[in-house]
């Protein structure tokens, strides 16, 4: 237990002090706010439906830009382009301990590999809490802006609501993080996790329910992908599926409770696997 | 033997399908400088890292402080430098000092402490990845420090330093021997060994000589180290073998 907790010392330190946390969390932050919030507006503002929103009614737009609506718009974005920043950091986390060769060090002088592990993880998750808690915050922020600047009443969603979209934001980003802790493991590089990563999450889950559509046997490994059950998630929401002009990477192929289990299981298998490799492997 | 801090018992390693260490022993005594020196590819990193207890060995022993090498126990009585620095590029050097620090339950003093043991205090706000070669080892030594282990084990800790540096370097080693820590340090460099206490002299796996300088210069009837390291090879040659 104290090695456990020397090791999350240790990995907050790190995470704080590393500059690449910082530039994804802030790209991550913008990019919600951009896609969430500033096109829309602009498009509402300008009259003209964007390419984005030109199915919808101005009226329509606006509501998605206002509070009641920020549970939906916080987690849209966060099956694929927020998941993808989350499994570059457990790449690069994991990853960089070997390309930088400090792994080595850490097991031979510090604490057992399981607790040098799970502080690692326990740093890693701290830090999807922080970034679920700013996205959220900074969504609230500016709906209300919004809200107050075209003079429209100040209706909150239910707690019950914003309960539920937060528990799924970190369910959705704890499993791409895993991932991505997993891949940094596997690859025991950087730059070869991060590339096998994106090329899994943007491309392979793609092709696959792409190709899903013709072979049944491939339709079923489809369904139960890790991007499947995150855009899942955001899906049973209520934000609007890519199939029907909505966000990438939401969909409606599961429905709440088994997508948030399949995610769950995603997340404790990936970070199991990473682990056990990591113990079990030589490293040095 | 009471004041030997690490003992070595007929030790063969393999490293894929070859042979790297033959039965090799040693014992070094503690609170000493003991030099490792050998050509490259001689075994000295292998028998390192049998020490430091990451290396499978195929027979033999390796004791550190009474247990076996690779005990749970001596984690935080091991402080090992790697040939390659083993510090994150992109954090500072007090950074890097901060997080080891951390990882073996220490506070920020006892980073700040290391960082100026190697001297490099004026560095220390800069990121690893921007330090000259030299700065880069030393800020990987400041990590392998800071917990101000028992044993010290410094894979060739003065390559890339100029010889005002190494210098300094040699008399800090000194002073943790002095402080009660046993280093063994390894080196193919001859005209570091004078610093040393104990010399284990290394070629192909085996040992060809363990004593003090003065006594390996000795035995093999010249005043300089080079020397008496080629005369002690050659005397270990057996006739018919090529030199």
């Amino acid at each position: 237990m104290t090695g456990l907790l020397a090791s999350t010392r240790a990995e907050l330190l790190r995470l704080r002090k590393w500059p690449a946390l910082w530039v994804m969390g802030g790209v991550g932050l913008a990019l919600n706010i951009l896609f969430g919030y500033v096109f829309d507006y602009l498009s509402y503002r300008g009259g003209s439906g964007s390419e984005i929103t030109e199915s919808l009614a101005p009226e329509q737009v606006l509501s998605g830009l206002l509070p009641a609506h920020v549970p939906v718009t916080t987690v849209q974005g966060m099956p694929m382009f927020g998941g993808v920043i989350l499994l570059i950091l457990g790449a690069l986390t994991m990853g960089g301990g070997y390309g930088w060769g400090t792994w080595k060090t850490v097991f031979t002088q510090g604490p057992s590999r399981a607790a040098a592990y799970g502080g690692t993880l326990v740093a890693l998750f701290t830090v999807v809490i922080v970034l679920v808690t700013a996205a959220f915050l900074l969504n609230f922020s500016t709906a209300t802006l919004i809200a107050l600047a075209e003079s429209q009443p100040l209706a909150w969603p239910p707690a019950t609501g914003i309960v539920r979209a937060f528990g799924s934001a970190l369910l959705i980003y704890a499993m791409w993080t895993a991932a991505g802790a997993l891949a940094g493991t596997l690859a025991r590089s950087p730059a070869l996790a991060v590339g096998l990563s994106m090329l899994w999450a943007l491309a392979i889950e793609n092709l696959l329910r792409g190709v899903a559509n013709v072979l049944g046997p491939i339709e079923a490994l489809a369904n139960v992908l890790p991007g499947t059950a995150a855009g899942s998630l955001a899906g049973s929401l209520g934000a609007t599926a890519f199939s029907e002009d909505g966000t990438p990477g939401v969909l409606t192929t599961l429905s709440g409770g088994p997508a948030a289990l399949l995610l769950a299981a995603y997340t404790a298998a990936f970070a199991v696997a990473a682990g056990l490799l990591l113990i079990k492997r030589d490293t040095v | 033997m009471e004041n030997t801090a690490i003992e070595v018992r007929d030790l063969v390693v393999h490293r894929g399908k070859k042979p790297v260490l033959h039965g090799f022993s040693c014992a070094i005594p503690a609170g000493s400088v003991t030099g490792l020196l050998g050509p490259s590819g001689s075994g000295k990193t292998t028998l390192m890292r049998a020490i430091v207890g990451v290396q499978l060995v195929k027979s033999g022993t390796v004791t550190v402080l009474g247990k076996p090498a690779g005990d749970k126990q001596l984690r935080h009585e091991m402080g090992y430098l790697t040939q390659a620095p083993s510090v994150y590029g992109d954090l500072t050097v007090r950074e890097n000092a901060r997080y080891f620090a951390a990882l073996y339950g220490l506070s920020h003093k006892e980073a700040d402490a290391a960082i100026k043991d190697v001297g490099l205090e004026e560095a220390k706000n800069q990121l690893v990845g921007d330090l000259s070669g030299g700065q880069h080892s030393r800020a990987s030594l400041a990590c392998a420090i800071v917990s101000n282990p028992k044993i010290l084990v410094l894979d060739e800790p003065t390559v890339g330093q100029d010889p005002v540096l190494r210098d300094e370097l040699w008399k800090r080693f000194r002073g943790f021997a002095e402080a009660g820590t046993t280093l063994l340090v390894s080196s193919h460099v001859m005209d570091e060994a004078n610093r040393c206490d104990r010399l284990l002299l290394i070629r192909e796996g085996k040992l060809i000589a363990d004593d003090t300088p003065a006594a390996v210069k000795a035995s093999a009837g010249t005043d300089d180290l080079d020397q008496a390291f080629l005369n002690l090879i050659r005397a270990g040659e057996t006739p018919g073998e090529t030199s």
